[in-house]
């Protein structure tokens, strides 16, 4: 790390500990945005009129209704450590859109209201604006509302638009790759999202060409009674590079909200893809009230020889977390990383973790997974390591450590590893403790508050992770970990 | 004079990178022998390939011990056929014992000839005797094979094999890397209580300091896998003194 | 296969509603289990009780000489002798006349009145409404061992317990191992697993249950050296009161399929030791499934699994350690490392933790890998064939598991047993090292 890096980093400590004694919830706002929001419930002429207002073409629809129909023949997956509240899935509004009567053909068309919203997140729109180096595609509620920087990329070949104007605009791409990483039956909620996805984020880097800025999704749930379902499709052809950057938040409400999203990626020979996330979704109260159900399907494939994909999320938010952003590894060689923090407080629950499929050769997996729990929450990590057969010369290295700061939160560590293949070499190791009392007690005496020594114990806990975020989302990042533990340790 | 181990045209190489480059070398039976040459040379690599490392393959060339194709052996044959080689960096073999582990190399090279298997007794004697000759301690040898024991202590078990073993050929592959002085005397003074009339020895090592204690006859110098000067003793001092820039300019001069 | 419900329901078709074997505690326990099972509509391991299996309803004894004729193989091992034939218990003069004071164990069958109550209430110690394999076990069963430590009774030589199959037919043998330490209390118990029909496909159903009292000591050895065509489901239910010690140690030598299951429950301050071998080649499939139930504050245990896996063997752990919300100082470890030695064996471990309270240390480790190549290349330049060498590094990677029992004689039978059985010696009953020493030696 560079040396203006590591003055930053030690400013945003600084910053988590002024963080740590004032903040809640600061995303919690809603926004006054007229919003074109189709009726509650769930059908094949709701999974029709979805396709009909988004203009998609007939093989869209056909794969629409194909998953909607699938989806008819599931029931949730009960298998997780979830205590899940059946969901009504016909109370929930599969659309809802800021309303617009043509696309904006510059920020002056879009509703001030919108532009403001994302300022107050802190996501500019207005691309003289925008953070250097980061080009941003904004989803409110179910559609992408604006992706900056997009001439730019354009000139380098790079297609970074709203999943819907892909269809548009480069459907023979999106036809080739949609749902051939996460089928429609991969699971309930892809089957859901499959039906009724309605818009998201469409990357393609052509052949050779290393992306120069981050590529950046911001999700925002606004209105009420809604569930989001965006889909993320990213293609990096070979010996490309793309750094790819997610984050989301979503109003206080008394109610629960559903965001099943799917993301896939396929990695061709000798490409990297490195996938950010800081979920920040809104968790509930401390009581257990509302927050959002983030039910998502992540999973790449490297398919090319020697490529690789890197998964880092940093998990703050919802209510409750099903998610296993996985790889799998079919190309020679192939790499995959996965390194998460989770953290849970008060009534959360999150159950994470990811799966490394290596049915290439030499092909190598690490996972590191740093779960912290406080309040009554439960964190669980879920894993899956599998070497098939017929690859040689496999390596993973998994470690998956817990931390308890409370008495009455729950820590736990469900890893399945699966070796068919001699020469694999594959090794896990987990550990749960409790914070340091002598940590603790050491700063207390150098005249650190318990609150602030929990705080920069745990961002050191979790540095090893951290330190594989790009720097703007560190920062908010270690923020959002001091925020989320706030009032966890008495 | 026979030859005991005749290196002819040796090339041989690890993932595909050619390492060794046409190694000629000629040992004959009460001769020490010196390979000296700085870091990447090759000189781990001979080693590694004369007693059959796995890691590393041949490419070509041919190596003669006394009589028998070297590397048409699995590396244990190899050591019944009397070569022993210290490692640079004994392996640590934890949960077998070293007694355990010198009787299954004594019974299998009995067995190579045909002999029965040595007597529990005997055995025992044996290596009460074999341990004097580098005071190796009694509770090394009842500990799991390396496991634990520090840089010396590693080394020295690495002589104490080699008098169990009673190898014609012994190639000690830095044995000097690591050890203080007193340690380096002791290592030093059990390779010569072993060496005989009809054995020989490699020296490989990077500094002169081993060469106070086991004199050798002939130095070579290796540079980019190739033998590129033969001396006497004296080429080790010359070395000393003027480090190894003259003999890469003048090995890269030929070039 | 059969559907699920058949698989069981078949065995309440197969006994009938009263039969007539049984007696006292067990005729109890017989139609308890008749009702719970019926009820049951599957259970993941159904496929295994649904061959159609032989029972021996009538509480039929084996050839009367066979079952005496053995003898403990594990010299100097000096043990309280007692030999299950079958489903059927044969005390030994031995163990008449040599145990302590103190001690009793004998048939459930013939229970003297005083341990009935206590018996009974053993019988169901662990075993739910839903867990279909022992609720079969407690339908089928007809006689079993009860062993009993008196407070403060430190029984010196170890209880082994033989368990012999011996029929042309297909069976499905309940068998059953009650062991209850009273406070203070120590005892050690064996038990070994042979076929002497090794052809024959029995499916050998064990249920061991334990009561270890407080600050009382049970140490549990189990050698399985069975047959391929042998199935075996065993399981453990045992219960720590405070401050006790539980060691249980199993060794998969040979067999066919094989299911152990091991759930404990851990007081206060307890302190359990749990650690299996498994060699195992052929097709031969070894599951060992751990859930080890911290409740207790101050308790510490340890997990160590092994599995050496040949040819198209396939191994499976799961081990979950749970501890409850203030199970406080829990102190629990677990490490599951395998080896697989060949192309076509394979390995799935599931290491698990679930942690209720903050004050914890708790750790899992699961490796799969193969031998270290450094350390055979070293072996073989000092003359160790690579054959030979593989055997040594592979039973020194059994060494620490094998450490963990506790007495001299059976550590150093084990250490023998796993060198012969790395060395290609067959899994004969006949040649049995463990309990036919008398006829090789």
């Amino acid at each position: 790390m560079d040396q203006t890096n590591q003055q930053q980093r030690s400013e945003a400590d600084r910053s988590t500990i002024e963080r740590a004694t004032s903040g809640e919830y600061k995303y919690g706002f809603t926004s006054d945005i007229d919003t074109d929001l189709i009726p509650a419930g769930l059908n094949e002429d709701v999974v029709r009129l979805i396709s009909h207002k988004k203009g998609e073409p007939e093989w869209l629809l056909d794969f629409r209704l194909k998953a909607f129909r699938h989806w008819l023949t599931l029931t949730p997956p009960t298998w997780a450590h979830l205590d899940i509240p059946p969901i009504d899935f016909q109370t929930i509004s599969y659309y809802a859109a800021p309303k617009k009567k043509e696309g904006p053909k510059s920020l002056d068309e879009i509703d001030p209201q919108l532009i403001d919203t994302f300022n107050r997140l802190g996501i500019p729109l207005e691309e003289q604006k925008a953070l250097s180096g980061m080009a941003v595609d904004a989803v409110l509620d179910s559609v992408s509302v604006k992706t900056t920087h997009r001439e730019r990329l354009a000139e380098l070949g790079i297609v970074f638009c709203s999943f819907s104007e892909a269809v548009r605009e480069y459907p023979d791409l999106v036809r080739k790759y949609l749902g051939k990483v996460v089928s429609y039956r991969d699971n309930f909620y892809a089957a859901l999202n499959s039906a009724v996805f309605s818009d998201g984020s469409f990357v393609y880097i052509p052949k050779g060409v290393r992306c120069p800025m981050e590529l950046s999704t911001y999700f925002r749930i606004n209105s009420a009674g809604t569930g989001q379902f965006e889909r993320t499709l990213i293609v990096a052809d070979d010996e490309a590079y793309v750094s790819y950057l997610e984050g989301c938040t979503a109003p206080m409400r008394d109610e629960n909200q559903l965001h099943a999203a799917i993301v896939e990626i396929i990695v061709e020979e000798r490409a990297e893809v490195k996938y950010s996330t800081v979920q920040n979704w809104y968790a509930g109260d401390a009581r257990g009230r509302g927050g959002v159900y983030n039910f998502v399907t992540k999973r790449g494939l490297c398919r090319g020889d020697y490529s690789k994909l890197s998964w880092t999320q940093v998990e703050t938010g919802s209510a409750i977390t099903w998610k296993y952003p996985s790889c799998i590894l079919a190309g020679e060689g192939s790499v995959g990383e996965f390194y998460s923090v989770a953290v849970t407080n008060n009534r959360q629950q999150a159950d994470t973790g990811t799966k490394m499929i290596h049915t290439g050769s030499n092909t190598r997996s690490t996972i590191v997974s740093k779960g912290i729990s406080a309040g009554h929450s439960q964190n669980s990590y879920r894993g899956l390591v599998k070497v098939a057969h017929a690859a040689e010369g496999v390596r993973n290295y998994t470690q998956c450590d817990s931390l308890l700061l409370s008495d009455t939160c729950g820590a736990h560590t469900f890893p399945v590893i699966d070796v068919a293949n001699n020469s694999a070499v594959v090794e896990h190791e987990a550990t749960t403790s409790k914070i340091s009392e002598d940590q603790i007690f050491y700063c207390n005496q150098r005249g650190i508050p318990t609150e602030e020594a929990v705080a920069l114990i745990v961002n050191g806990y979790a540095k090893e992770v951290m330190n594989k975020l790009p720097m703007e989302f560190a920062v908010e990042a270690q923020k959002l970990l001091a925020i989320t533990l706030e009032g966890s340790v008495g | 004079m026979e030859e005991l181990l005749k290196v002819e045209n040796l090339r041989a190489g690890i993932d595909g990178k050619e390492i060794l480059r046409g190694i000629n070398l000629t040992v004959r039976p009460g001769e020490v022998h010196a390979i000296m040459g700085p870091n990447g040379s090759g000189k781990s690599t001979l080693s590694g390939v004369l007693a059959g490392d796995p890691r590393f393959t041949v490419n070509g060339g041919t190596a003669t011990f006394h009589g028998v194709d070297l590397l048409s052996l699995a590396p244990e044959d190899r050591s019944h056929e009397g070569l022993f080689l210290s490692f640079q960096y004994p392996v640590e073999i934890p949960g077998v014992t070293m007694v355990n582990f010198m009787r299954a190399a004594i019974n299998a090279k009995r067995k190579y000839f045909g002999e029965q298997p040595m007597s529990a007794a005997d055995f025992l004697k044996m290596m009460r005797q074999k341990r004097a000759v580098v005071e190796l301690d009694n509770k090394l040898a009842s500990r799991s094979v390396n496991e634990g024991f520090s840089g010396g202590e590693k080394k020295r078990n690495e002589i104490f094999q080699m008098a169990v073993l009673e190898p014609r050929l012994s190639i000690l592959d830095e044995t000097d890397s690591g050890l203080d002085i007193d340690a380096l005397r002791i290592v030093a003074g059990g390779v010569n209580k072993l060496k005989t009339s009809q054995n020989a020895t490699i020296v490989i090592t990077h500094y002169q300091r081993l060469l106070d204690y086991i004199k050798p006859d002939y130095v070579h110098i290796l540079y980019k896998g190739r033998i590129v000067h033969t001396g006497g003793p004296e080429l080790a001092l010359e070395l000393e003194e003027k480090g190894y820039d003259w003999i890469k300019q003048e090995a890269d001069n030929e070039q | 296969m059969n559907s699920d419900s058949n698989a069981f329901t078949q065995y309440l078709q197969l006994r009938g509603k009263d039969s007539a074997a049984a007696t006292g505690v067990l005729d109890t326990l017989n139609s308890r289990a008749a009702d719970a099972l019926a009820a049951i509509a599957s259970h993941p391991d159904s496929d295994i009780f649904a061959p159609d299996y032989g029972v021996n309803l009538g509480h039929l004894p084996m050839q009367a000489d066979l079952a005496t004729s053995f003898r403990c193989g594990v010299p100097q091992l000096n043990s309280l002798l007692a030999v299950v034939a079958n489903d059927v218990f044969y005390p030994t003069e031995n163990l008449h006349r040599n145990a302590p004071e103190g001690l009793y164990a004998g048939s459930i069958r013939t229970i003297p009145e005083q341990f009935a109550d206590d018996a009974a209430s053993m019988l169901e110690t662990g075993i739910s409404d839903s867990d279909a394999p022992a609720l079969v076990n407690s339908l089928l069963l007809h006689d079993g061992v009860y062993i009993r430590v008196e407070k403060g009774v430190e029984v010196e030589k170890p209880v082994q317990i033989v368990n012999i199959l011996n029929s042309d037919i297909p069976l499905l043998t309940p068998r059953r191992v009650l062991i209850h330490a009273m406070p203070g209390s120590r005892i050690r118990v064996l038990l070994c697993d042979h076929s002497q029909t090794p052809a024959t496909a029995h499916l050998n159903s064990q249920i061991v249950q334990v009561k270890v009292e407080a600050d009382a000591s049970v140490e549990l050895y189990d050698i399985e050296e069975s047959s391929a065509a042998t199935t075996r489901y065993w399981q453990l239910f045992a219960e720590q009161a405070d401050g006790s010690h539980l060691t249980v140690n199993t060794c998969y030598l040979t067999g066919g399929k094989t299911v152990n299951t091991y759930r404990i429950s851990c007081g206060n301050n307890t302190d359990t030791s749990l650690s299996g071998l498994v060699i195992a080649s052929g097709t031969e499939n070894v599951s060992n499934r751990v859930d080890l139930r911290h409740t207790g504050t101050g308790a510490t245990s340890k997990q160590l699994f092994k599995s050496a896996l040949f040819d198209k063997s396939r191994g499976t752990f799961k081990g979950n350690i749970y501890v409850a919300e203030g199970a406080a100082r829990t102190d629990a470890s677990q490490s599951c490392r395998n080896l697989l030695a060949s192309a076509d064996a394979r390995m799935v471990s599931e290491p698990q933790l679930e942690i209720y309270c903050d004050d914890v240390k708790c750790s899992h480790g699961a490796t799969t890998g193969q031998l270290d190549e450094r350390a055979l290349f070293y072996m073989q330049t000092r003359g160790v064939p690579v054959e030979e060498a593989r055997n040594m590094l592979t039973q020194a990677f059994m060494a620490d598991v094998i450490d963990n029992i506790s007495f001299e004689v059976l550590r150093q039978r084990m250490h023998m047993l796993v060198e012969k059985r790395l060395s290609g010696a067959t899994a004969d009953c006949s040649s049995c090292a463990a309990c036919h020493a008398q006829s090789t030696e």
